[in-house]
C-alpha cells in the first residue's frame, strides 16, 4: 500500500494552490457574494483548463481518470481558498455517480460537457434536506424513495424540470436550495440494489470532499490567526510571543495534522472501496470538523473584537467551517456511525479498528 | 520557430533568507525552491509565441545542480516541449553565458528569452553576456514583445528611465523579460502529468569543452543591517533640521 502522495500529486496540489491564491482573494469572493447566483462561469472555465473538472472523469469522456486519493489535496485547497463554486458537488460526487449509474448516452451527454467547465453538477440525497449550489448546477443527480432496495431510486434531473427554494446559511458564499420535483421513469437513471450501494458512496464521497475542505479551512484560520499575532502588538510586543496565544495556536494545529492524515486514509479507502469505507469517512469527518470548529473558535479570540467585524476576512472560512460541520452529517451523525460498526458484534476485524471478539 | 528558455532554480521569494555564520553564502536547510520568477514570464512570452506560431518548439534550459530538475519539470508542465540540464557548480555570469552560447551553437534557436535577472544574485547580466557573445541584437527588460508575421525580426518594447523605448531587431536575437511582460500561468493537472514524459537532458559542464572558470569571487556575504525605527516630526522646519543636523543629507 503506498502511503506518500506522488510528485505529481503534490506538484498539483502546489499549483492548484498558487492558481486559487490569486483567483480567490478577499476582495474577488465580497464581489461574488453580491451577484445573483454568487458564482462566476468565467472562473468555471478557469477550472476547466486547470483540468480540476476532469479529474474524476473516466478517460473515455476527455477526463482523467483519477480517484478521492488524487482529488482529496485539491479539495483541501479549495477549502483553505474559500472557494464559490460547486467543485465538490460536481467533481467528487456528480461525476463519479452519473459515471456508476447513467445510461452511456446520458455519461456522454453530461460528462464531456463537465471536463469542458460547459456544466456543473450536484448533488441530492434524502438525509440532507438542501442541494448545494444547485441554482447553478445544469444537472441534479436526485435520491428519491425510501432505503430499501424496492423503493430506493437514483434521478437524473435537468435544472429546468426542478423548483428551486432558495434557503438562507451562515456562509455569504453558500446557496442552499430546497429542490421540489417529480420523480419520473424519464429521469430514472438506477434503482434497487445499484441505486442503494451508488447513493451510498455518493453520500460518503460528499462527506470526505467535506472533510478534506474543513481541514483546508482549518489550515487557513490557523494561518490567519497566526500571522494576526505576529502583527498585532500589546504591552509593547506581538501577542503572538505570550505563552497564552502561541499554546492555542499549536493545539489548534495538533489538531489539524490528527485529522489530515485521518482524512487522507478516508479518500483511500473510497477510492479503493473498502470495508472500512464509511467508518473512515466518519472518523475523517469527525476529525476534520472538530479542527475546524475549534481553528474557528481560537483564530476568533486571537483577533479579539475585530475578528467579530464584517471588514476583517476572518469570517469568511469561520462561517464556511460552521456550514460545513453540519453538512454532509454532523459531528455526532458521524460518532453515531463509527459507534455502531465498533460496537456491531459482526463487523469484520480490520486494521485500526477491531470488532469486539 | 525554436525559442530557448533559460531557468534558474531560486529560493523562494517568500522564503526568509539568513545568511552563514561565516559569509560563505546562505543558509539552505528548510528553503523551498522554485524558478525564477523572470524566468517563469519568459517562459510563459515563449508558450504565447509558440500557441501563435505553428510549429513552434520551445526548449527549456538550466545550469547547476541536479535537484534544478523539478523547475525544469515546472516549465515542461507549463508546456514547453523538452528540457537541458547542464551539471555544473555554481557559475558566475560570464560562465552561465558561455555555457549558453555553447548550447545555443547545438541547437540554433531562433529566439533566446531570458530572465532580466535572477531573483537570487541579482547580477542582470547573462542576457547581455550572452548576446555580446553570439553577436545578436539584444532586447533587455521586456515589456511588450511584438513578432514579425515572418518571425525574422522582433519589436521589444523596453522599461527605461523616464518612459518606454520601442527596439526593432532582426532575429535570431536575445530577449530579458522584465516584470510586466506577462503574467504566467499555472500548471495544469494534464501538463503536470505529460511533463513527466517529456525530454530531459543532462549534460555534464564539462562535456561542453567551455572554459567556465570563474572570473568573479564571491568573498563575503552579509545581511542588509536592519531597519532603525522611524521618527515622527510635528512640523516641515523640524523635519528640515533634523535632515541637516542628524541624517546630514541636506
Amino acid at each position: 500500500m503506498e502511503l506518500l502522495f506522488t510528485d505529481d500529486q503534490l506538484a498539483f496540489q502546489e499549483s492548484v494552490r498558487g492558481f486559487l491564491q490569486k483567483e480567490c482573494e478577499p476582495e474577488r469572493l465580497r464581489k461574488l457574494w453580491e451577484t445573483e447566483s454568487g458564482r462566476s462561469p468565467e472562473f468555471w472555465a478557469k477550472l476547466a483548463e486547470m483540468g480540476i473538472l476532469g479529474m474524476t472523469a473516466p478517460e473515455e469522456h476527455g477526463g482523467l481518470g483519477m480517484n478521492e486519493v488524487d482529488l482529496v489535496l485539491v479539495l483541501e485547497e479549495i477549502g483553505r481558498a474559500a472557494l464559490a463554486a460547486p467543485v465538490a458537488e460536481t467533481v467528487a460526487v456528480g461525476v463519479p455517480l452519473l459515471a456508476a449509474c447513467g445510461s452511456p448516452a446520458l455519461q456522454a451527454e453530461w460528462i464531456p460537457k463537465v471536463v469542458a467547465g460547459e456544466a456543473a453538477l450536484s448533488f441530492g440525497h434524502a438525509d440532507t434536506p438542501f442541494v448545494h449550489d444547485a441554482h447553478v448546477a445544469d444537472l441534479l443527480l436526485l435520491h428519491a424513495g425510501g432505503r430499501t432496495d424496492s423503493d430506493i431510486a437514483v434521478h437524473a434531473v435537468p435544472r429546468g424540470d426542478v423548483t428551486l427554494v432558495h434557503e438562507p446559511g451562515n456562509d455569504p458564499a453558500g446557496r442552499l436550495y430546497r429542490v421540489e420535483w417529480q420523480p419520473s421513469p424519464e429521469t430514472r437513471i438506477a434503482t434497487g440494489a445499484v441505486a442503494g450501494t451508488a447513493l451510498a458512496l455518493a453520500f460518503d464521497r460528499a462527506a470526505l470532499a467535506a472533510a478534506a475542505q474543513l481541514v483546508g479551512i482549518a489550515q487557513q484560520l490557523v494561518d490567519l490567526a497566526a500571522h494576526y499575532a505576529t502583527q498585532r502588538e500589546q504591552f509593547g510586543r506581538p501577542i503572538g510571543s505570550f505563552q497564552a496565544i502561541k499554546h492555542m495556536l499549536a493545539s489548534v494545529q495538533v489538531r489539524v495534522e490528527f485529522a489530515r492524515p485521518v482524512l487522507y486514509r478516508a479518500a483511500w479507502t473510497v477510492a479503493e472501496d473498502t470495508a472500512e469505507r464509511m467508518v473512515a469517512v466518519s472518523h475523517a469527518k469527525a476529525a476534520a470538523a472538530e479542527a475546524a470548529i475549534l481553528a474557528a473558535r481560537t483564530a476568533l479570540q486571537v483577533h479579539g473584537a475585530i475578528g467579530y467585524t464584517w471588514e476583517v476576512d476572518l469570517h469568511i472560512w469561520m462561517k464556511r467551517a460552521w456550514a460545513l460541520d453540519v453538512a454532509w452529517g454532523t459531528r455526532l451523525w458521524h460518532r453515531a456511525r463509527i459507534g455502531r460498526a465498533v460496537l456491531d458484534d459482526s463487523a469484520a476485524p480490520s486494521f485500526g479498528y477491531s470488532a469486539r471478539a | 520557430m525554436k525559442i530557448l528558455v533559460t531557468v534558474k532554480r531560486v529560493p523562494d521569494p517568500e522564503t526568509s533568507i539568513k545568511v552563514k555564520p561565516d559569509g560563505t553564502g546562505i543558509v539552505t536547510d528548510n528553503i523551498k525552491w522554485v524558478v525564477n520568477p523572470f524566468d517563469e514570464i519568459g517562459v510563459e512570452e515563449a508558450l504565447r509565441i509558440k500557441e501563435k506560431v505553428a510549429g513552434s518548439e520551445v526548449v527549456l534550459v538550466s545550469i547547476g545542480d541536479k535537484v534544478a530538475q523539478e523547475q525544469l519539470r515546472t516549465g515542461l508542465a507549463m508546456g514547453a516541449d523538452r528540457a537541458i540540464l547542464v551539471l555544473a557548480d555554481d557559475l558566475d555570469p560570464l560562465g552561465v553565458a558561455r555555457v549558453l552560447a555553447k548550447l545555443v551553437d547545438d541547437e540554433k534557436p531562433d529566439l533566446i528569452i531570458m530572465g532580466k535577472q535572477a531573483i537570487d544574485d541579482d547580477s542582470n547580466a547573462v542576457g547581455q553576456m550572452l548576446a555580446e557573445l553570439l553577436g545578436w541584437p539584444q532586447g533587455t527588460f521586456a515589456s511588450q514583445i511584438e513578432l514579425s508575421d515572418d518571425q525574422k525580426s522582433a519589436s521589444v518594447t523596453r522599461e527605461v528611465d523616464g518612459g518606454l523605448e520601442t527596439l526593432s531587431f532582426p532575429l535570431p536575437g536575445v530577449i530579458t523579460a522584465d516584470l510586466r511582460l506577462n503574467e504566467p500561468r499555472y500548471a495544469s493537472l494534464p501538463g503536470i502529468m505529460k511533463a513527466r514524459k517529456k525530454e530531459l537532458k543532462e549534460i555534464p559542464v564539462a562535456d561542453l569543452g567551455v572554459d567556465v572558470t570563474p572570473r568573479v569571487t564571491i568573498t563575503k556575504m552579509e545581511p542588509p543591517p536592519s531597519r532603525e525605527a522611524g521618527k515622527i516630526v510635528a512640523s516641515v522646519e523640524e523635519l528640515v533640521n533634523l535632515l541637516h543636523t542628524e541624517a546630514k543629507v541636506i
